[in-house]
């Protein structure tokens, strides 16, 4: 079909600041989750540069402490998170069919929420006595008044409840849209792969968010107006609220990019995915287990019913094996090209396999007795959030990219990137998982020589330097795509869902006319019908 | 009192193999599958996609299997967790242990012995291999973890709160532990030296050092 409508204009700065289109704010979300990253990248290259070898060379502990506290919470709530729903939400409108999401100045108003939050903890920096120094979780009471004094905290707790009350507006509006803008044929059981994904990433979202936000209200009141959780069981009621919201972001920060990979694998093995049915059924098992699984992070405060908690972290394994099968058995029988795309789609699944597997090891608690709070738990979640969030994020970006701006990336840069990250992933995270095991706690700026830890840190910090470049290779890669356009027309991909029936970049309202819809994968519906007249 | 069967680092081992075996057979699994998919299934120009047949059943199998390792998992998982946090009415030993910025208090109590260090003076955690000891954890003031590396153990240590635990030491252990739980500037120095013995040479030391103060 041929697109009528007129293109978008180019945004002035007046229309990057005031737009509400849901495309608009989604790109300002994400182009500002991606300048948090570098800056939360580059305080990992800092951390890792001090941990080359023992002693303290860069940094002060008491700049240290802040450095990964930031990184963390960072990466977590202004990243990947945001990373997640801006691919939502410029996507699940076009993949639905709907010209625009429901509320999108409410939306508008999520993404300045989002970005204040983060400027408001980074602010910390400027302070006298430093940023937020208790690490992503802010464990009270480490984090109360008499640990941590000082405004650094304070905006820590204020920027945190900001930036995850934008994300949970966004989150919101997506999952409303899903419900009630889908286009006529747009059956909720037609939905993409890509969309059912965000449907359950944000019903975990607006389940879980508004308990964090209680969490850093009832924190922020403890330091400023009197105590409220310096009780015996103060301390472990603060890491109830905080994992209530902290294991669920976990799977908010992984399905979008298991929904991206579905989607570029069925694309690139020119085929329909296989078990589409399995792999939604999996994701509400998977959702709904996500919601009891919290304490499997407090196994070592003897305070949780262990084997509870065990057996549903461990029961997680089942819908996770649905879904990697059905991914693969989409492979097999079809006709698999290796593009770049696909190149980071099969980097998450065979990276996201290892953090996934090492999950299982920490769901025992006689295992995380050991290992719980070392470097090996620090390696199991860089293998799912880099190894597999990360990497399904570069999927989208080298898919989406020609629909978002009209251009193709370099292949060639792109595949070098993939070569540079899976490299560097390997070779930063997976000594981790030997100095965890032979006794390095996490969250310190230094060892001791005789420990034994100097040379995987070596080789820890040589690949944090390898990822370093493959990202520098990837804003090469954009600078130079963007100045050498190659048009990518409206399907580049042979793509099978309804973002690729309209013009790159999409018009306002994002379509003149939509296929006919009678399954999840229209595109493909038409390819094939053509194929069978031919 | 019964003598302990196995001590906490091989009440691990035995654990940590049968999860490292179940994990590393699925991950060759899956990664085989993957390559297989990848080389065989590769475009080639001219060639038509096929619709392999029986993947159906063979999910199922392949779901019935997951479920099956899941549950062997979990079985080991809590038979070796009732062991290591079984609680025994008659303890070879007691110790009660003060966590603190940043720092160790061991206490042996009724017999006046009490160890205390932090930072570049770790103190000394003296046991008898073998025996069941008890301890009774707490802090002084924000959340610290009691680890000890080599025994594959930790427990938190709360203010306001006493925590119990039994362990049971290899013999002849001489080792570093530290604290876990990330507790404030000056963490990654809250060392201490584990020393365990045999039960009549920690009776000797415990009569050497009664009513004694400081540090072994």
């Amino acid at each position: 079909m041929t697109t009528i409508a007129p293109p978008m204009p180019r945004p002035g700065p007046a229309e990057w600041v005031l737009a509400t289109d849901h495309k608009r704010t989604a790109a300002r979300i994400a182009v500002a989750a991606f300048a948090f990253f570098i800056a939360s990248g580059v305080l990992a290259l800092l951390m890792r540069s001090e941990l080359a070898q023992p002693g303290l060379q860069i940094v002060s502990t008491d700049t240290y402490n802040q450095l990964f506290t930031m990184h963390g919470s960072g990466m977590i709530y202004l990243v990947i998170t945001p990373l997640a729903l801006a691919l939502g939400l410029y996507f699940v409108p076009l993949q639905v069919g709907a010209a625009d999401v429901v509320a999108p100045r409410l939306t508008a108003f999520g993404f300045w929420l989002y970005l204040g939050g983060g400027l408001t903890m980074y602010s910390g920096f400027l302070t006298s006595t430093g940023a937020g120094k208790a690490g992503w979780t802010a464990f009270y009471p480490l984090s109360g008044e008499q640990a941590s004094p000082g405004p650094g905290m304070d905006m820590w707790i204020v920027g945190v409840a900001l930036a995850v009350a934008g994300m949970m507006i966004v989150a919101a509006t997506i999952l409303l849209t899903l419900i009630r803008q889908r286009a006529p044929g747009m059956d909720i059981t037609r939905l993409a792969p890509f969309s059912w994904s965000m449907f359950f990433t944000c019903a975990m979202t607006v389940t879980s968010f508004p308990v964090l936000i209680v969490a850093m209200g009832l924190l922020f009141a403890d330091r400023n107006l009197g105590p409220i959780f310096d009780t015996p069981g103060g301390p472990a009621t603060y890491q109830n609220l905080f994992w209530f919201y902290g294991h669920p972001v976990v799977y908010i920060m992984f399905f979008p990019f298991l929904g991206v990979v579905a989607d570029v694998v069925a694309t690139f093995s020119r085929r329909r995915l296989f078990g589409y049915p399995f792999l939604v059924i999996s994701l509400l098992a998977f959702t709904g287990l996500s919601m009891s699984v919290w304490a499997h992070h407090m196994f070592a405060t003897g305070q949780v019913n262990n084997e509870y908690y065990s057996l549903t972290s461990t029961a997680l394994a089942i819908p996770a094996g649905v879904e990697y099968f059905d991914v693969i058995a989409t492979m097999i029988g079809g006709a698999v090209l290796l593009r770049t795309p696909m190149l980071f789609a099969l980097g998450f699944l065979s990276l996201f396999l290892i953090g996934g597997l090492t999950g299982i090891v920490v769901g025992s608690p006689p295992l995380d007795y050991h290992v719980h709070d070392t470097y090996f738990v620090v390696a199991h979640f860089h293998y799912t959030l880099f190894g597999g969030s990360m990497m399904g994020a570069f999927a989208a970006a080298y898919y989406w990219f020609p629909k978002v701006t009209g251009v193709m990336l370099r292949e060639w840069i792109g595949k070098l990137q993939f070569a540079l990250l899976f490299i560097g992933v390997n070779l930063t995270f997976f000594p981790m998982f030997l100095l965890g095991y032979d006794g390095m706690p996490r969250r310190v700026a230094d060892y001791a020589p005789e420990a034994g830890f100097t040379g995987n840190n070596r080789l820890a910090t040589i690949g944090a330097y390898v990822i370093a470049l493959g990202i520098a290779a990837f804003i090469a890669n954009l600078v130079v795509s963007l100045r050498r356009r190659e048009p990518a027309g409206d399907d580049p991909w042979e793509g099978q869902t309804l973002e690729w029936a309209t013009s790159s970049p999409p018009p306002r309202l994002n379509f003149s006319g939509l296929p006919p819809i009678r399954s999840y994968a229209p595109l493909l519906d038409l390819r094939e019908a053509r194929e069978d007249e031919g | 009192m019964p003598p302990a069967s196995e001590t906490n680092s091989q009440e691990f081992e035995g654990l940590f193999t049968l999860y490292m075996v179940i994990g590393g057979a699925i991950a060759v699994l899956v990664l085989t599958a993957i390559a297989y998919a990848v080389i065989r299934y590769r475009h080639r120009e001219g060639r038509r996609r096929s619709e392999p047949r029986g993947m159906k059943p063979l999910e199922a199998i392949w779901v019935a299997c997951v479920a099956g390792l899941v549950i062997v998992l979990l079985v080991a998982t809590f038979r070796t967790e009732e062991r290591v946090d079984a609680v025994t009415d008659d303890p070879a030993q007691n110790i009660e242990v003060l966590a603190f910025q940043w720092g160790w208090r061991f206490t042996y109590p009724g017999t006046g012995i009490t160890t205390v260090g932090s930072g570049a003076r770790p103190p000394t955690l003296v046991v008898p291999a073998g025996e069941t000891v008890r301890f009774d954890l707490t802090s002084r003031d924000v959340i610290h973890s009691f680890w000890i590396p080599e025994l594959r153990f930790k427990r938190d240590a709360f203010p306001n709160r006493t925590t119990t635990f039994d362990l049971v030491f290899d013999p002849g252990v001489s080792t570093t532990a530290r604290c876990a739980e990330f507790c404030g500037l000056d963490h990654d120095q809250m060392d201490f030296q584990v020393v365990s013995m045999s039960p009549s040479d920690f009776e000797r030391w415990l009569r050497s050092h009664e009513r004694g103060q400081g540090a072994p």
